[in-house]
């Protein structure tokens, strides 16, 4: 089990989370919503111990991630928000790396490369340099990195950006096989309706600070609304219709 | 048995690779040379092959030079039939010497920003089951393993050729020999304590300074690393000399210049050192072991403050100030660029200029190399005149505003060819109408502008006081003529908004141009400056100068008249000319 205990994160004297509790149980994949500058990627980066909490601990299995980072990436499936990838590798070479850096079984590691690089429908451009990639493709490139050693926790930070429509589906899929298969997912993202579909539980942040946390269904019946006006209600203090038509207003202005 | 040797070291290696610490040093050491920095842009990348072989040119193409100086014939023909060559060969060891320091250091100044690992290395490999003191020691292994294979690089060429070429006089192979082993010692020490030496100053800068201070002044200080390199290579000319009249202890200059101590180390090796020298030398070996030390030690604090500390970094908050509205701005708008393209397109130009790494640093590298050629031509005028107003008017004096103005307008339009982020450059291809053939007129007005101001303002009211206001408005006018022809053949067929073209691929006249820009420099920054001294007293031999101006300002209008409307079109893609071109008649 993941658990966050009383996480707080402060930048100088800016704290950008606040306090935050949560578990992750094996089979449960659990979203995570919020604005922007809600501290969602502080969240991740605490988790996945890129970040060291202010004050509060990350455990897994009851020990602090902090006392064996090594041992406790080893079993650590991340793919971050944005794809800073080595352009001048191939797709091939990057997962080669990735695997290698792993400590895989090098026998196993180049045909299970090629076998995700084929269902991933990259096989083709499995030689041309990364910096050719498209953003759906590097994205691609990072899903296999982070599920390619059969870890027991993921994270992952916007992971449908820039994909096309089957291999979000087949992601969308992924997630909830690998919650079915008893994996600790952590998904972060914007796209309420992706984590209304895959999560089993949803936490929502705003400005650093749990405001809901609950199984999907339960959050939607308090209210008795859809999780896109459940999430506005309990986030935005914006009228976004207004917003929209002062937008117009301003584009007509000369 | 040696094909069994090399299969071994391969085998070793690639088991090395295999290992999670080899593939990072492997990693490593690919980084720094194609590149860090967190742009996928192409930038400089030229590949690893490329990048070895500009770094052994130089060294190669000196000793090769040198056969003029060593060859028995020659020496024979000159009435030189019994040579010291230990003596004569001792400036060019100290040449050797200067130059291998310069490139080692220019190629540790290149790779700045690529070794030390950034934010890419950080979110690629820290969330890996990887220490990260692991990650540090696998870029300290790949930092000393460039230094070493530059350090070969560099000198591999002339440690075969140049002990080649002194020992053709010579009858012993073991002269040869105990040369070469001598000279390999010394360039080699040399490379390593240049690289070193850049390597720590990185590290110190990066250990003292506050990470956006750091990149603020990151450029400059590279900038004057390689003025100073520059400077240094400029010595070789006349360091040996004054090192030859010095008697007694070792003044202070000689002991604060590292490439004297190499000098001194095989000067002792091969048993020939003066005292001073051999005072020199024992500074080497302390040297090196001082600026290993320090580049190890500010690399493990400058490696704690920063790389451990990128994801908190990145999620600070930058405070940005708002961009002002400049006079300066306004009245350029209002006088020069008149089109909503030139105003747009001239602010992206200057920003880029002022804020993107590369270009930074090539337009300072130019800049330097500008202003080393005008000191020692100053140096040159005073030394050759008796008086203030003398020296002014001689050639020397005369050649400084040609000088500056040459190579920066030669430098502006190489850096224009090197592009900044080419994904973003949609904007460009979205916005402009590639019939609008303004490209070329704002070049013109970019180089224009970042020459003209400080020619007028500098060489105009400095020789108007020391000449007099006739004399001062005739040499302006004459700098300022040169620069905008300069320009116009600079600009000849010019079709693209700058830096956002792909680079230019080497061609086959790129050696012809090459040895044009040398040509051209001796005419305009040699030979201009001479005649004018001498046409000075003389104002009416000034006309002469008309027709050859004229001549170069209608080549450049008669082509770009003569051209057609598709070579004139905007083009954001350098695709190479094909020599031949298969028809595909079967397809």
């Amino acid at each position: 089990m993941l658990e966050a205990v009383h996480l707080t994160k402060r930048y100088s004297s800016l704290p950008a989370v606040q306090d935050l509790s949560f578990s992750l149980r094996p089979g449960q994949v659990l979203g995570c919503l919020g604005p922007n500058g809600s501290g969602k990627s502080t969240t991740v980066k605490m988790l996945t111990g890129l970040l060291q909490p202010t004050r509060g601990t990350v455990q897994f299995d009851g020990h602090n991630i902090q006392d064996g980072l090594a041992a406790y990436r080893k079993r650590l499936g991340y793919v971050p928000e944005e794809a800073h990838l080595y352009p001048y590798l191939s797709g091939w070479e990057y997962l080669e790396l990735i695997g290698t850096l792993r400590g895989m079984p090098r026998n196993d590691l180049a045909k299970k490369i090629d076998t995700l690089l084929e269902l991933f429908s990259l096989h083709p451009n499995r030689h041309a340099s990364i910096g050719s990639y498209s953003k759906g493709m590097r994205q691609r490139i990072l899903l296999i990195a982070a599920i390619m050693d059969n870890p027991d926790i993921f994270i992952f930070d916007e992971p449908l950006s820039g994909l096309d429509v089957t291999s979000a589906l087949i992601f969308k899929n992924l997630v909830q096989t690998l919650g079915q298969q008893g994996k600790l997912v952590f998904y972060c993202s914007h796209v309420l309706e992706v984590v209304e579909k895959v999560c089993s539980d949803v936490l929502i942040l705003r400005k650093g600070i749990v405001i809901a946390q609950d199984s999907v269904t339960n959050i939607g019946q308090i209210l008795g609304q859809s999780l896109e006006n459940t999430f506005l209600h309990l986030v935005d203090d914006v009228d976004t219709m207004n917003v929209a038509r002062d937008i117009v207003t301003v584009m007509k202005a000369a | 048995m040696i094909s069994s040797l090399i299969e071994a070291i391969y085998r070793a290696w690639e088991n090395f690779r295999e290992r999670p610490f080899g593939r990072m040093v492997d990693l490593f050491v690919a980084r720094i040379f194609r590149g860090g920095g967190d742009s996928d842009s192409e930038g400089l990348d030229l590949g690893v092959g490329l990048v070895l072989t500009l770094l052994a040119m130089p060294g190669g193409f000196v000793s090769l030079l040198l056969l003029n100086k060593y060859g028995t014939f020659l020496q024979w023909l000159r009435g030189a039939t019994n040579v010291d060559p230990l003596a004569v060969a001792l400036p060019d060891e100290y040449f050797f010497i200067v130059l291998s320091m310069t490139v080692t250091g220019a190629a540790a100044v290149w790779r700045w920003d690529a070794i030390f690992p950034d934010r890419r290395d950080y979110m690629n490999l820290v969330p890996l089951p990887i220490s990260t003191r692991t990650i540090f020691f696998a870029n300290l292994v790949a930092v000393f393993f460039l230094a070493g294979l530059i350090a070969f690089d560099v000198n591999a060429v002339s440690c075969v050729l140049f002990p080649t070429v002194v020992g053709a006089t010579q009858t012993k192979f073991l002269f040869f020999v105990k040369f070469a082993v001598v000279h390999a010692i010394g360039v080699m020490l040399a490379s390593i304590f240049a690289f070193f030496a850049v390597f720590s100053l990185l590290g110190l800068l990066m250990a003292i300074l506050p990470l956006r201070a750091f990149r603020r002044s990151s450029a400059y200080i590279r900038g004057f690393v390689v003025v100073y390199l520059v400077g240094l290579l400029c010595t070789s000319f006349a360091v040996p000399d004054l090192l030859r009249k010095v008697k007694g202890p070792a003044p202070l200059w000689i002991l604060l210049a590292p490439s004297c101590w190499f000098l001194g180390l095989c000067q002792s090796l091969h048993g020939r050192a003066s005292p001073v020298l051999t005072e020199l030398s024992r500074l080497a070996i302390p040297g090196i072991a001082m600026v290993a030390a320090i580049a190890l030690g500010a690399y493990a604090v400058g490696y704690h403050r920063h790389f451990v500390r990128i994801a908190e970094a990145t999620e600070t908050t930058a405070i940005v100030l708002a961009p002002r509205t400049s006079r300066l701005g306004v009245l350029l708008d209002e006088l020069l660029l008149r089109t909503p393209f030139h105003r747009g397109c001239f602010r992206f130009i200057g920003k880029t200029l002022l804020r993107s790494e590369s270009h930074r640093l090539v337009l300072t590298a130019v800049g330097g190399l500008a202003l080393v050629l005008s000191s020692q031509a100053l140096m040159d005028a005073f030394e050759n005149s008796r008086s203030l107003r003398a020296a002014a008017l001689s050639p020397d004096a005369l050649s400084i505003p040609f000088i500056l103005s040459f190579l920066i307008i030669i430098g502006l339009r190489i850096i224009f060819e090197i592009p900044v982020e080419l994904r973003s450059n949609w904007i460009f291809q979205l916005m402009i109408d590639s019939d609008q053939q303004e490209c070329e007129p704002l070049a013109r007005r970019v180089i224009l502008i970042l020459v003209l101001p400080w020619l007028l303002l500098i060489t105009f009211p400095a020789y108007g006081y020391l000449e007099g206001w006739a004399v001062a408005a005739l040499h302006t006018l004459l700098v300022v003529a040169w620069a905008v022809l300069l320009t116009n053949i600079m600009l000849v067929r010019f079709r693209k908004l700058p830096f956002t073209c792909t680079l230019p691929v080497f061609k086959q006249h790129s050696i012809v141009v090459l040895l044009s820009f040398c040509f051209g420099y001796l005419i305009y920054a040699v030979s201009t400056p001479e005649f004018e001294s001498s046409a000075l007293g003389e104002p009416l031999r000034m006309l002469s100068l008309v027709p050859v101006a004229a001549v170069a300002w209608y080549i450049p209008h008669y082509l770009a008249k003569n051209t057609i409307a598709i070579e004139r079109r905007l083009i954001f893609e350098e695709s190479p000319t094909q020599t031949v071109e298969a028809l595909r008649l079967s397809d």
